[in-house]
């Protein structure tokens, strides 16, 4: 049985009981970032009746939201105003703050982790604590909004998120370009990973065929969109949305970050056959058979890489840096010190 | 206090040489103090060291003696960040500032944490690259200290914050443990957390980054510059709102009010400001060129609906540099006004300016203070400076009094105590008047995780657990420090 909690009380109400000794904080991302096992004595929490947004201010560029607003919802409402949220991702604002799945679209495009400006939440203890401000700049205290960026719920839960908003570009258009050899396509993506303006998001593919196409979305003014696709060849096409690779029965999805520089490297060390996507941003998929998978994130920081199995249930990943990986259970047990959210 | 400390100095002499160990009294005066001055306190000794294995062994050591440290980059901090609160070793790290590694494919850079934040730009600059963050302190200023404080900038409005351009950082744990906190590749792997976003202005009191991984940006093809001067800040401040109105993003939106014209105008800085203008904005756009012209005019026609009193516009480096001259020199020649200058740095929402801005005006009459203002007004941060004379005990605490009415109206409207310059020990009691005791505790915790034995830089960002009577007290902790002050007014 899912709880449903409405509003921030019921939360801390549900969470202070302590009938409940483990949850699992349900959020509605692009897709689940890593398959997580369920504890057999966890109660699952969906915050998705906290729907509301609650402050939009587009004179500020900012506005306030509960974790259950639907990602398209908030779209609209925000084309109203002719502002955007400048990050990929889908399902509740929430869970696509909690998931991270995709990261920054193309360098310097914004992520999840630089619209965030700060949240209300809820410890797993009941306690209420707000981090950040609802303005679009603030240093004051620690940033322990940040750590919500990514967590998957396993922190704590945001019950408001104020969020930086972006003004929609004069001009956007997608583009897509097939049928490219592996070098024309690397030349293309890193040349549009340079261009200071207009690319908001570039992605490459190679299919398991070994064929190669980039997509993406231009933004910004017309002449410029123009300029660009004229010099990299680019021709419009209907937006289809981020690409996304599957994994079938027998195989593993993967995903990663990686330098551009480091790229080369990183497809030679693959199986032809592997498809691969990777974002502008650094982020990258591919799917491999799952006996493949273990030998591969052993072989990531060679590439300067790191990843992680989404599709296989608590995959460790890459290893972390093994201070980090100290601090990360330090805060893990400092917010959360009886390992309630599971 | 001061007593010498023999044996620990023997200790520190022996892992770094006589040279960079700086215990006489003397000596120790340039380390009293940052920007903020009102606070001032000697370190117990400061410490030079040059690499990451120094500073490990160094802290390794201060650790297993339960002695307080505060890392240090080159004091521009404003808010007393770097100060020790407590008899502290001070661990400065200007030595450290080499630029370790460029990879324009990948569009960063790996530096040392005393790298001058222009000079990372300097170094990069033939590639076609640069450094956002461009703090008004940048020709000075550190990139060590820049992500202890995530400082901004003019440029934050289109660019960000320090956080938005550190991909991670290499880091001396309080406890002398080593942390690679990100990577060059981003600074969070699928399965990571955020640990760069929560260690960027945590205002050194989460440990010492020792080699700190940036993200750098490609230059634009064109810059221009424009000014506009008005009758009136009103004027000013809407332009600011059709500007944003519009869906324009300018690099920069800056307004400077007419007592910081006059003494921009009266000083080495002067740019050919209009001295008549009660306030003149500053916008930068930046891109294409194509796209700059068109954006150029957009905003001279918006200009010219609020009825400017001039125009400018300015193409060339030359051109450009002479009407950022003022702006840039705007903190220096308010030294023409008095003595000292505290300079704050409240934030409210953009759309709420005016309304902030008339009533800091009113707080300054009622306490007779001395107030000018330049601000980035993209962003809404305002920086209410007050000029007054530090030997002078009722203007200082009529200019403390003054400035924390003014964070208050920063509160009440929405906003933030501070934008850029970060808490230290300067707005420690205002915490408690932005967060409840439960925020401040959940903080504490995090940096527990960090800091679990406190000695890295205590008594910064975070009152103490009774803070929420301490402010009902208030202003307990700024007289004491004024009491401090005034005390060893001889130093000065």
């Amino acid at each position: 049985m899912t709880q449903r909690p409405t509003s921030r009380a019921e939360l801390q109400d549900l969470l202070r009981s302590r009938r409940h000794p483990r949850v699992r904080l349900l959020g509605s991302g692009s897709r689940p970032a890593m398959v997580r096992r369920v504890p057999s004595d966890a109660t699952f929490v969906s915050l998705a009746a906290m729907d509301r947004i609650e402050r939009l201010e587009p004179g500020d560029l900012t506005c306030s939201v509960q974790p259950g607003v639907l990602r398209h919802e908030l779209d609209l409402e925000l084309r109203r105003h002719g502002l955007e949220l400048p990050c990929a991702g889908t399902g509740t604002i929430g869970g696509l703050f909690a998931a991270d799945d995709i990261g920054p679209l193309a360098p310097g495009a914004p992520a999840p982790r630089n619209l965030l400006l700060g949240l209300e939440g809820v410890l797993a203890d009941g306690t209420p604590f707000k981090s950040g401000a609802r303005v679009v700049k603030s240093v004051a205290g620690f940033d322990v909004h940040k750590l919500f960026v990514g967590s998957q719920g396993r922190l704590f839960a945001a019950t408001l998120l104020h969020l930086k908003l972006r003004p929609l570009p004069r001009a956007s258009c997608a583009f897509g370009v097939r049928n490219l050899s592996l070098a024309d396509a690397l030349a293309k993506f890193a040349g549009l990973r340079q261009e200071p303006a207009g690319v908001h998001q570039v992605t490459l593919l190679r299919d398991a065929a070994g064929a190669c196409m980039l997509a993406g979305r231009l933004g910004g003014r017309a002449s410029h969109l123009a300029a660009l696709r004229t010099r990299f060849s680019l021709a419009e096409s209907a937006d289809a949305g981020p690409l996304q690779l599957h994994a079938e029965a027998g195989h593993e999805l993967i995903t990663g970050i990686v330098c551009c520089s480091r790229l080369n490297g990183l497809l030679a060390d693959l199986p032809a056959a592997a498809p691969f996507l990777m974002h502008g941003g650094g982020r990258f998929w591919t799917v491999l058979p799952t006996p493949q998978v273990a030998p591969l994130l052993s072989r990531m920081p060679t590439h300067d890489a790191h990843a992680v199995a989404v599709s296989a249930a608590d995959s460790p990943g890459t290893a972390l840096d093994p201070g980090a990986a100290t601090l990360t259970t330090a805060i893990r047990h400092a917010l959360d010190p009886r390992g309630v959210l599971a | 206090m001061f007593a010498p400390m023999p044996a620990l100095e023997r200790r520190l002499t022996d892992l770094l040489g006589a040279a960079r160990v700086i215990t006489a009294r003397d000596a120790l005066l340039a380390w009293e103090c940052d920007g903020f001055t009102v606070h001032r306190a000697l370190p117990r000794a400061v410490v030079l060291p040059e690499s990451t294995a120094e500073v490990q062994a160094i802290v390794q050591l201060l650790h297993g003696e339960n002695v307080p440290f505060v890392p240090r980059g080159a004091g521009t901090c404003l808010s007393g960040g770097p100060t020790p609160s407590v008899p502290a070793v001070v661990i400065e790290l200007a030595r450290m500032k080499r630029v370790l590694h460029v990879s324009p494919d990948d569009l960063l850079a790996v530096v040392q944490p005393g790298v001058v934040n222009l000079d990372l730009t300097l170094a990069v600059q033939h590639l076609g690259l640069h450094y956002a963050p461009d703090p008004s302190s940048q020709s000075v200023c550190t990139i060590g200290g820049n992500l202890a404080e995530n400082s901004g900038g003019p440029h934050c409005f289109k660019y960000g914050m320090t956080t938005d351009h550190m991909l991670g950082a290499v880091v001396v744990l309080p406890d002398g443990s080593l942390a690679r906190l990100g990577q060059n590749a981003g600074p969070r792997a699928p399965h990571a957390l955020d640990l760069p976003g929560v260690f960027c202005g945590s205002e050194g009191t989460f440990g010492i980054a020792t080699e700190i991984m940036v993200r750098l940006s490609r230059d634009q093809e064109s810059v221009r510059t424009l000014l506009a001067a008005f009758a009136t800040m009103t004027a000013a401040c809407r332009t600011v709102g059709d500007i944003v109105a519009a869906g324009l993003v300018p690099a920069a939106l800056e307004i400077l009010d007419q007592a910081t014209i006059r003494a921009v105008e009266a000083s080495v800085y002067r740019a050919g400001y209009p001295e008549d203008a009660a306030a003149v904005l500053l916008v930068e756009i930046d891109g294409p060129r194509q796209v700059v012209d068109e954006e150029a005019a957009e905003i001279r026609g918006l200009f010219l609906a609020r009825s400017p009193l001039r125009i400018e516009e300015a193409s060339t480096p030359a051109e450009r540099k002479r009407l950022w001259k003022g702006r840039k020199g705007a903190f220096g020649a308010m030294g023409r006004l008095n003595t000292d200058l505290y300079v704050l740095d409240g934030v409210v929402p953009r759309t709420r300016l005016v309304e902030a801005l008339d009533r800091i005006h009113a707080i300054a009459e009622r306490h007779g203070v001395l107030l000018t203002n330049v601000f980035h007004a993209g962003d809404g941060n305002l920086h209410p400076n007050i000029s007054y004379d530090g030997r002078d005990a009722a203007q200082t605490a009529r200019t403390v009094a003054a400035g924390r009415e003014i964070l208050q109206v920063c509160l009440d409207l929405g906003g933030s105590i501070t934008g850029e310059h970060g808490i230290g020990s300067e707005k420690l009691d205002y915490m408690a008047l932005m967060y409840d005791p439960t925020d401040l505790e959940v903080m504490a915790r995090v940096r527990t995780a960090f800091n679990p034995s406190g000695l890295c830089n205590p008594g910064k960002v975070l009152p103490t657990r009774n803070a929420c009577a301490e402010v009902a007290k208030w202003p307990k902790m700024v007289e004491r420090v004024l009491d401090d002050h005034q005390r060893r007014g001889g130093d000065r």
